[in-house]
């Protein structure tokens, strides 16, 4: 009995099918695999040395990202990054009486309200730098009256979150030179504030004091703040 | 004659300034002392003769070819390899003026003049296999010889040769100051570029499609009805690899040429083309499947004709595709070039392997090449880099012309 022709398969036929279909499907991976942007390494679990980087007044490191709201997210690990509050931040603010974390197991947005930092009865929020789940906070930094450590971006963490769209994050970070240019338009921002009428002068020398916004206006620190912290 | 006074700086000579690049005859030819020099010219002086010798006492003088084996290390290594690796000028040229990117302009230049020196050696080289030189004009005005493949390479040539001379002609007219001249080769530069891409499809594939007509004498692993799709995608890599190898020996030899000027990202251009030359490699090593596939000679790479074809098509395709890839990811510029050379390499090994190591593969008497072809072959790439580093030096093809800058 003659086989249907509908049936018959060519062997050679069929290879080359397959590899077409193979080529297909293997160049979209092929493809993204070649345009994936590198994400830092995670860092060494001891505390890390920084190669700080100093713009202006404010320590900027390279291998952090920072939301123009003054947070800052560092990859610790496959999808778990540190979070916390920029030098600049500190120095505005200066030592808060408190700070009101989330709970472990909060959900955090990008852009949306993470922490609140309490002082003189007033309250000022600043922004998650990534969406996902806090698995951890820095006890010693939430609790009151405690003075915040000097190195904002080690000992001075306050969240950990388990990010899971983190590469889409990163892309609405900033990191490298585009953060220190953005410092460098933050200090001139600053400089306005503390000269408006002089326009922009340039200090010869000196450091910037904690606690700037309460400097600049004793009563309405919180709304220099929340300027800054785009909240 | 050719002195005119500058008042504000001096007596100005043209043949001085743009031929002995400023210095007194004396001191140019005190700086020709040089080691590439002597050994340049020491390969000269022993292949200039063999080249005389041959067109004296004819090809079986100098060379091991016969009946048998017509073609040998000159067709497969200065004219088919030599043609793949001139595509960078194609490939460049319409990566810059038809997709629009415009970042890729400061290596279109040296690319185009690689590919004018690739092509007029390349006509060299066929001129020393073919001989009879005179009969050069003959596919154009005398006998086409319409039925042979070769006419349409002979035609496409010619008419490519052309394309690159008109592509180049604008940085000849800044060296000599013609703005005239300069402005209307400019002018009609897409439209050059359009036909040299044209062209060089047709060439390129047309190179392969030679094959076609000896299906028995090449090996059935290289031999394809795909042969002609197989030059045209590989001499895309060529092009690529040897713009990427050629930048980056030139931006080291050249580099006092650079200083002065615009600062250009050559790392950011070498990952850009490293990108491109993976990808057309994937899809290359995918069509060579396909190729293998359809002619169901699975069994023959078991052999030692079929392992050298592995070491050609994973060694040489898939390697580099794979390494390009990674290099760009991590951004590692020095990488893509260590590998573009590979690449570079692997062309030549493939058109090697198609025109003289996998042809006639199974005759009594393989063909070996002369040391006098080898010598010939060696002072022909020679004279290539010496005609490149003389352009280089006087003409703004690294630099931009200070009466032109940033009128690209």
């Amino acid at each position: 009995m003659i086989p249907h022709d509908l049936l018959t398969m060519y062997s050679a036929k069929a290879v080359e099918y397959l590899i077409a279909i193979s080529f297909l499907l293997l160049f979209i991976p092929f493809w993204r695999f070649v345009n994936a942007e590198k994400i830092p390494a995670p860092a060494a679990r001891r505390v890390p040395r920084w190669l700080d980087t100093v713009v202006e007044w404010f320590t900027v490191p390279s291998q952090v990202y920072f939301h123009p709201g003054h947070a800052w997210a560092r990859v610790d690990g496959a999808d778990i990054v540190t979070v916390g509050m920029d030098d600049f931040a500190h120095k505005l603010v200066g030592g808060a009486s408190a700070i009101a974390l989330p709970a472990v197991g909060s959900h955090l947005g990008q852009g949306e309200k993470a922490w609140s930092l309490v002082s003189d009865a007033k309250s000022v929020d600043m922004l998650s730098p990534v969406d996902g789940t806090v698995v951890a906070v820095n006890e010693q930094v939430a609790a009151p009256r405690v003075r915040s450590p000097r190195d904002p971006y080690g000992a001075g963490w306050l969240l950990k979150v388990q990010a899971p769209r983190l590469t889409a994050n990163t892309k609405h970070l900033l990191s490298g030179t585009l953060a220190r240019r953005w410092m460098e338009e933050v200090c001139d921002t600053l400089r306005a504030r503390m000269s408006p009428d002089l326009g922009q002068v340039y200090q010869d020398g000196g450091l910037p004091v904690d606690g700037m916004a309460r400097d600049l206006d004793p009563a309405n620190w919180d709304g220099i703040a929340r300027e800054f912290f785009l909240t | 004659m050719n002195e005119r006074v500058d008042s504000s700086a001096g007596t100005f000579s043209w043949p001085r300034e743009n031929l002995l690049m400023g210095m007194t005859l004396r001191e140019y030819l005190r700086s020709l002392v040089t080691p590439f020099n002597a050994v340049a010219g020491l390969i000269l002086l022993a292949g200039l003769p063999v080249i005389v010798y041959r067109f004296a006492y004819g090809l079986g003088a100098v060379t091991n070819l016969s009946q048998v084996t017509p073609w040998g290390l000159w067709i497969g290594f200065d004219v088919l390899a030599g043609v793949a690796l001139a595509a960078g000028g194609y490939v460049l040229a319409s990566t810059v003026y038809l997709f629009g990117l415009k970042q890729y302009y400061p290596v279109l230049r040296p690319a185009i003049l690689t590919g004018f020196l690739g092509y007029f050696l390349v006509v060299v080289g066929l001129l020393l296999d073919l001989g009879r030189p005179w009969r050069l004009p003959y596919p154009v005005v005398y006998s086409y010889g319409v039925t042979s493949v070769l006419f349409e390479v002979a035609w496409c040539v010619l008419l490519y040769f052309t394309v690159l001379s008109l592509e180049f002609s604008p940085t000849v007219f800044e060296w000599l100051r013609w703005k005239k001249a300069r402005r209307r080769a400019a002018g009609i530069t897409i439209g050059v570029v359009v036909l040299g891409v044209v062209l060089s499809t047709l060439h390129q594939s047309s190179l392969g499609a030679l094959f076609l007509t000896a299906p028995t004498k090449l090996h059935p692993l290289w031999y394809s009805p795909f042969i002609p799709l197989y030059f045209f995608v590989s001499s895309i890599i060529a092009g690529l690899a040897m713009v990427i190898v050629e930048t980056a020996v030139s931006h080291r030899i050249f580099h006092d040429q650079l200083s002065g000027g615009k600062h250009v990202d050559i790392d950011a251009i070498t990952l850009g083309l490293g990108k491109a030359a993976s990808v057309v490699l994937f899809s290359y090593f995918f069509i060579k499947l396909l190729g293998l596939a359809d002619g169901g000679h699975w069994n023959l790479l078991n052999t030692p004709y079929g392992r050298w074809f592995l070491v050609e098509l994973l060694g040489f395709v898939l390697f580099p595709c794979l390494v390009f890839a990674h290099a760009v990811r991590e951004r590692d510029a020095t990488l893509v070039r260590a590998t573009a050379a590979v690449t570079v390499i692997g062309v030549v090994i493939n058109r090697l392997n198609v025109s003289v190591i996998a042809f006639n593969w199974n005759v009594a008497n393989p063909y070996i090449p002369s040391w006098m072809e080898v010598l010939t072959s060696v002072t022909i790439v020679t004279i290539g880099l010496i005609t490149f580093r003389w352009i280089v030096n006087r003409m703004p093809v690294l630099r931009e012309h200070p009466d032109y800058q940033g009128m690209h």
